[in-house]
């Protein structure tokens, strides 16, 4: 199986330029600069790759978009504001082949015609901020990049993923999200047209562009081609990223990949994409993870953030918690998130401290019901369909703590 | 975190920093992240330091920095310990982790302690999932805590 | 063409607009909260949701565009349900505390919980708790009533410009603060209050005194305090005007207020109102009647009139008096006793600067609507502050340079500065503005092709050019640099449209002249249209209705024969032919040819420079009548006292700045004589016949006797007003392009340009706050509240050469005389440069300048002597 965005990864220096090299990097953008910028995002159209953020929007059409429109200057804007929880694929790439990302960037600068490139980084990542820009300085000096390419630290706000917060953020506003449309690849940063990929995204390029898109489109599956990353965290046995390809069953990655469930206990509960997917129970776990199929499971790939949960573990207590994190980062521009998150939160936290009352269930079902689709942007969406998810999978779980003071939790 | 800024030229440094961004509106979060490291933290003299190196209302300075977490602190120990509690961390552990702080340092979330060595925030999850439960202290990352371990690494900060 | 189906019904669209427009066109009322139009899409409380055909998810009305074909339905049960728990979320944390409420009545989320019923409240946890904040002298903060439709913040950034508030964290602890978190210390428009849905943010003025269901009248009027003529709304209860408001859509101000115009309006109900006539006997000011008072001045006048002719009264108007009664003030003077000893405070300025542009381009040149100046690509304000002096005005200036218009600010602007403008502004302080005008002309004149419309003036003007100096030498003498003026000037090379505005700071300066041509010249130029700032609510009304010296109403010269025959005849008395005598003159020859002065609603003792002076000559007249709403110093010095009404207390009309008439409104019922029959009665018993049963019958006079008002009547100037040119005949003697050239001076005649100032000397400058603008702001509570008393501004840099401190007591003295009052030390502001205005009794700037007559248009140009400035 091939490894393009950390096959190095055990090599305690494959985030060196010089190593990078020798693995072969950097040939995908010469070989890309010789190319019209056309042909390019041809060529990644064909590959058939798919933004890995969450939406698995084609990223080839994304592009077209952009360099369709007459106006420029245009950006390229790399998404690394990493936040979703149990989300840590693209601090691997940004930390430990931070090269494989910049020689990605600078095709996508290539194709657009952009005039700059930007990194929104996450804030919480100091050490992938060193690394990433020792990567930069170092891909300077060997002549790589023929544009300005800058780190941008975001400071702490989850919502910033969301591409038009970013942009706002970028532009020193705060993180709000924008209306829609005009999309940003017509009207993004400063109102040029800005294309803003993943980190793991922009990553996929050098082999697509080295080895060609039919080569991309023979890993994973048809509709969703390449490989993936898999941040699995929880209660399995070895924790960490997988990269797989598109496509390989839930049941693979925590049982075969991450070791299986921790202390040979029973599986509970998985969240396969991230804390804003649904939450699946074990049966569900033959599931291959990719966009289409995830979906079809009843939840979705999203991060591709695989989260275990063994038997013994408080799910109420799992919901109450990521209904916080909702609550703790709603950005507070539309009525049901803002509101809703925190009412949600109260009642799980009633639930959990053994205060629930006759009803509860029900109203948070109705809550969640009145945020789900009436929200600014897809973070009430996630809230609501968290909890609505927990409760459907687990309803008797959340009968049962209804009058009963729960404070054991699952360590394992 | 260094204390009492440079008397004559606060936030010189921005002129480079502006040169990155087509409008020099787009420096304010570098721009605070750089007076927050020359003022200790974002005071309302550091927030107006800002907005007149940038030419911006003061009001929007200050309603841009208060959405980031970051820079919605207030004053801070020598020390700012971030600890996730976030389900991936919660599960293995960070609430007890939190009560060893609480037991050894007396520190409580927002709290600093009394020596003024350690603030403490909890925090949304900070991407080291695989090794839960895990903190930054100041920029550093501390994995796989326990309330043992989390003294043991504490106590190498002054 | 579009086809949208709303509700069943098939609708045409000729554009592409919103839902919720197209609904509302179609009389369908979708609710929202935080959309207003006239601020920036938002979309954040979800309260219009609607339901659209194809579309899974309910759509935001307010900011989802129609497209051709769509179907819509916007109050399907789906979308009630939608509604009710949007409403559910607003309330859950909203205070229920409707009874002591002030917006109870008026409140949006309250009409909307009604429109969709109360839900019964499920939830049961403590509601959020901000508490109130009432530091702020004028605006009270309530966020625990907030929804957060931020309609204040994208009012205060996106319309205002003055970014004074913001959100402050986010999600549900979002709240609204100013900067200090308590006082607002900004520009006190108050728009922000005027657009929150709710009681969140809310006047202090007249707290808890009334329900808005108890308000016994609304009167649409024109706001008293500036030349912009806002359209405001008086909310009145027992006959006291309990709020100021303006609607969106309404007037030249769009539904936008300063804060002289929304919190100033006070001052109606002081205590220290003039009530009763009065007469000066055995030296003291003594209660009469008014039978006693009439006929006590018209007494004394005719006596004066008989021992010394006609020429020995004066009269002074002020711009804050109706058309009608400037008109009848005017006309009392020349035909009931023969002076023509007319003029005004538009003498300091709007007057001889619109005279000169209108000799070069006619009679109308500078009537322009302000609506247009965003819409010019390019927009120069120079030496005057708009959004000081008229502050709505400089809302659109700002609101050009949001759109992105090249907007150059010639001289120290201090309301532009954080806005996207060029600043030329000269390092050796404001005054200097005639230099940097220069270089940008002699550039623009280099490098512009001009249109070729007016050869033989293109021709004068670039004769003139070449004369100017260029951008080097203005670098020498000014600081700018020569970089920035020809940047600036290749930055309009392509503009074929513009806007100037200039003020009296142009004008009340020895190149008066120089400068009118300077605009002149731009103007034409880059296609402008002019604007000249005025800073009294009628100052045009002042020179339209004939209170000059030189001009019948409608501007007619009092030297041409046929024009004062008109009047004559419509008068029954005669005129005299000579032009009288201009403001400063009447006070120079006080007790000397004038004995006799009439002051109507003006102040002459605080409001002229050189006041010790000023004061002296009218210690030296024989009889001095004021007719005023205050005991102002002059009136403290007059024979006759008459009481005047207030502006809210009277029928009239007012002339803006852009020649826009309009209708001044009775909203307060007060005791007292209006003050245009005060002037009747006193002509009545000059001789002079009056027949008016209000002021309709003399706007009816006015529209018979000046030729420009011809035809109008009250009725064609209720809505909205009548605008320039009106129905009637300008005067036509300057409309040939020759004669705009000829009133050029042709090449060889040199530019007369003041020289600059040295560096590293001190200079007075004469400040316009803000919030103030003489007497009458400082009798409203809440202004003086706010600004509390005089300053003297200077920046930190100047403050530290002269060892003075923010806050000091300092006094300052000249030649003319001294003054002592705080120091206020404000970054930004220009270096050695100290700035004071004159609104405060206890410490006026006109104490301190002395002036100079500039020779053609008598002007008085300010003069300072010995500027010295100690700290106490």
């Amino acid at each position: 199986m091939i490894k393009y965005l950390l096959g190095n990864i055990d090599n305690p220096n494959a985030a060196e330029i010089e190593e990078y090299e020798k693995a072969g990097g950097y040939r995908a953008l010469t070989k890309a600069l010789s190319m019209e910028p056309e042909d390019v995002i041809g060529e990644v159209r064909k590959s058939g790759l798919r933004g890995r953020g969450g939406a698995g929007f084609p990223t080839g059409m994304k592009w077209m978009f952009a360099a369709n429109d007459p106006k420029f200057p245009k950006y390229v804007i790399c998404n690394a504001d990493e936040g979703e929880p149990g989300t840590f694929k693209d601090r691997h790439i940004l930390e430990k082949n931070p090269h494989v990302l910049i020689e990605g960037m600078a095709i996508a600068v290539h194709a657009l015609k952009a005039e700059r490139g930007y990194i929104y980084l996450r804030g919480e990542y100091p050490e992938a901020e060193k690394s990433l820009q020792k990567a930069i300085n170092d891909a300077y000096r060997k002549g790589y990049l023929g544009f300005p390419l800058h780190i941008h630290r975001g400071a702490g706000a989850y919502i910033c993923g969301e591409e038009t917060a970013l942009i706002e953020s970028l532009e020193g506003k705060r993180g709000q999200p924008r209306l829609k449309p005009p999309f940003p690849v017509n009207a993004g940063f400063f109102g040029g047209p800005t294309v803003i990929n993943n980190v793991e995204t922009l990553a996929n390029l050098p082999f697509i562009m080295a080895s060609g898109a039919d080569s991309y489109l023979k890993i994973g599956s048809p509709e969703c081609p390449g490989n993936k990353l898999f941040p699995v965290s929880g209660h399995v046995e070895r924790p960490g990223v997988f990269e797989l390809p598109m496509g390989t069953t839930l049941r693979e990655i925590i049982y075969e990949h991450a070791g299986g469930i921790k202390n040979g206990r029973a599986l509970k509960a998985v969240i396969p994409g991230g804390i804003s997917a649904p939450v699946l129970p074990p049966d569900k776990i033959d599931c291959p993870m990719d966009f289409v199929s995830v979906q079809k499971y009843g939840s979705m790939l999203g991060s591709g953030a695989v989260m275990v949960f063994a038997e013994g573990t408080c799910l109420v207590k799992v919901a109450w918690r990521a209904l916080k994190f909702f609550e703790h980062e709603s950005c507070g521009k539309c009525t049901p998130c803002r509101e809703g998150t925190g009412w949600l939160r109260s009642i799980l936290e009633r639930i959990e401290n053994g205060q629930g009352r006759e009803g509860d269930i029900e109203l948070m079902e109705d809550v969640a019901g009145n945020i789900a689709g009436n929200t600014f942007c897809p973070l009430g969406d996630g809230a609501a369909s968290v909890a609505l998810n927990f409760i459907r999978h687990f309803r008797s779980e959340f009968e049962d703590h209804i009058g009963t003071d729960c404070r054991k939790m699952a360590v394992l | 975190m260094s204390p009492a800024p440079s008397a004559e030229k606060p936030l010189a440094g921005l002129e480079e920093i502006k040169k990155n961004y087509p409008a020099s509106s787009a420096a304010l979060m570098p721009a605070l992240y750089e007076a927050r490291r020359q003022f200790g933290w974002l005071s309302p003299e550091a927030l107006s330091a800002v907005a007149d190196a940038l030419n911006l209302p003061k009001a929007a300075v200050r309603s841009t920095a208060s959405f980031y977490g970051m820079f919605n602190q207030g004053k801070t120990g020598r020390h700012l310990v971030r600890i996730c509690t976030n389900v991936a961390c919660m599960v293995l552990g960070a609430g007890s982790v939190l009560e060893k702080l609480e037991a050894r340092y007396g520190l409580t979330p927002g709290g600093t302690s009394r020596d003024g060595r350690f603030s403490l925030a909890v925090t949304e999850c900070i991407g080291a999932c695989d090794k839960g439960p895990a903190m930054l202290v100041d920029d550093d990352m501390h994995t796989d805590l326990t309330g043992e371990r989390i003294t043991e690494v504490l106590e190498r900060y002054e | 063409m579009m086809t949208l189906t709303i509700n069943g019904r098939k609708v045409e669209l000729e554009a592409p607009v919103t839902i919720l427009e197209a609904a509302k066109r179609n009389g369908i009322d979708i609710p929202t909260l935080c959309h207003h139009p006239a601020l920036e899409l938002w979309g954040g409380c979800r309260m219009c949701l609607v339901e659209v055909e194809k579309m899974p998810r309910l759509q935001t009305a307010c900011t989802v565009r129609v497209a051709d074909g769509m179907a819509v339905r916007t109050e399907t049960p789906r979308v009630v349900a939608a509604r009710k728990a949007i409403l559910e979320f607003l309330l859950i944390n909203h205070p229920l505390e409707c009874p002591t409420c002030d917006k109870a009545g008026i409140c949006a989320l309250q009409d909307l919980t009604v429109r969709y019923g109360a839900v019964a409240g499920r939830f049961e946890e403590g509601k959020r708790v901000f508490p109130e904040v009432v530091d702020d002298p004028v605006i009270v903060r309530n966020m625990k009533r907030c929804i957060m439709c931020t309609r204040c913040v994208r009012m205060c950034d996106g319309v205002q410009g003055a970014s004074a508030i913001g959100v402050i964290e986010k999600g549900a602890r979002s709240h609204i603060e100013p900067f200090s978190g308590g006082r607002y210390n900004c520009e006190y428009c108050g728009n922000c209050l005027a657009v929150c849905p709710v009681g969140a943010i809310m006047s202090k003025l007249h707290r808890y005194t009334y329900r808005p269901w108890q308000m016994e009248k609304t009167v649409k009027t024109i706001c008293s305090f500036c030349g912009v003529g806002c359209t405001l709304r008086l909310e009145v209860r027992d006959e006291s005007i309990k709020r100021v408001s303006a609607e969106f859509g309404d007037g030249v101000n769009n539904g936008l207020l300063c804060g002289r115009g929304r919190f100033g309006y006070e001052y109606v109900d002081s205590p220290e109102r003039l009530k009763t006539p009065m007469i000066r006997r055995d030296g003291r000011l003594e209660r009469a009647t008014w039978d006693e008072a009439l006929d006590y001045a018209a007494g004394r006048l005719l006596e004066i009139k008989k021992e010394n002719g006609g020429g020995a009264i004066g009269g002074i108007a002020g711009g804050r008096a109706t058309n009608e009664e400037i008109y009848l003030f005017q006309k009392l003077l020349r035909a009931g006793f023969g002076s023509n000893n007319i003029d005004s405070i538009a003498r300091l300025g709007l007057l001889p600067a619109q005279k000169i542009l209108e000799d070069i381009f006619g009679q109308g040149a500078v009537a322009n609507l302000i609506s247009g100046i965003p819409r010019s690509e390019a927009v120069l304000v120079v030496a005057s502050d708009p959004t000081r002096t008229n502050p709505v005005m400089g809302l659109e200036v700002r609101a050009a340079a949001r759109a992105g218009r090249k907007v150059i600010a010639i001289g120290h602007i201090d309301g532009l500065r954080r806005h996207r403008t060029r600043r030329l502004e000269a390092k050796t302080g404001p005054g200097q503005e005639t230099m940097i005008m220069a270089g940008l002309l002699s550039e623009l004149l280099k490098i512009k092709p001009l249109s070729g419309e007016n050869p033989e003036f293109e021709e004068a003007i670039k004769a003139w050019g070449k004369t100017l100096p260029g951008p080097d030498e203005v670098e020498k003498a000014t600081g700018v640099s020569a970089l920035l003026i020809s940047g600036t000037a290749a930055d309009l090379k392509d503009v074929s449209t513009s806007s100037i505005i200039a003020g009296r700071e142009l004008a009340s300066s020895m190149d008066i002249r120089t400068n009118m041509m300077m605009l002149a010249a731009l103007g034409y130029i880059l296609n402008s249209r002019i604007f000249l700032i005025s800073e009294h609510p009628n100052e045009q009304g002042l020179i339209e209705m004939g209170c000059s010296p030189e001009m019948l109403p409608g501007e007619r010269p009092v030297d041409v024969r046929t024009f004062r025959e008109k009047c004559e005849q419509a008068w029954g008395a005669g005129i005299n032919p000579e032009a009288g005598l201009t403001l400063m003159e009447m006070i120079e020859q006080a007790g000397a040819s004038i004995k006799a002065l009439y002051v109507m609603g003006e102040d002459p003792a605080f409001g002229l420079p050189s006041r010790g002076r000023v004061k002296e000559a009218l210690g030296r007249l024989d009889f001095l009548i004021v007719q005023d709403i205050f005991m102002t110093g002059t009136a403290a010095m007059a024979d006759v006292v008459f009481p005047a009404l207030a502006w809210s207390e009277k029928d009239g009309t007012y002339t803006n700045l852009e020649k826009r008439i309009q209708r001044l409104k009775k909203a307060v019922i007060k005791e007292g004589i209006e003050d245009w029959r005060i002037l009747a009665e006193i002509g009545k018993r000059a001789g002079l016949p009056s027949r008016y049963r209000g002021v309709a019958d003399i706007f009816r006079e006015i529209a018979q006797v000046s030729p420009i008002h011809a035809g109008l009547g009250f009725e064609s100037i209720e809505e909205g007003g009548v605008l320039w040119p009106y129905k009637g005949k300008p005067l036509s003697v300057s409309s040939s392009p020759s004669s705009a050239a000829g009133r050029f001076p042709g090449s060889g005649k040199a530019v007369s340009i003041s020289p600059p100032p040295d560096r590293n000397v001190l200079k007075l400058v004469l400040d316009k706050p803000l919030l103030h603008s003489g007497t009458l702001s400082t009798h409203s509570d809440a202004l003086m509240d706010l600004t509390g008393g005089p300053e003297a501004r200077l920046c930190p840099e100047t403050g530290g050469k002269l060892g003075i401190a923010d806050g000091d007591a300092v006094k300052v003295s000249t030649g003319e005389g001294q003054i002592s009052l705080r120091a206020r030390l404000e970054s930004g502001l220009p270096e050695d440069a100290l700035f004071i205005s004159n609104d405060f009794r206890e410490a006026g700037a006109f104490e301190l300048f002395g002036y100079q007559l500039e020779p053609e248009s008598k002007t008085p140009v300010l003069t300072v002597q010995n500027l010295k400035v100690e700290r106490l």
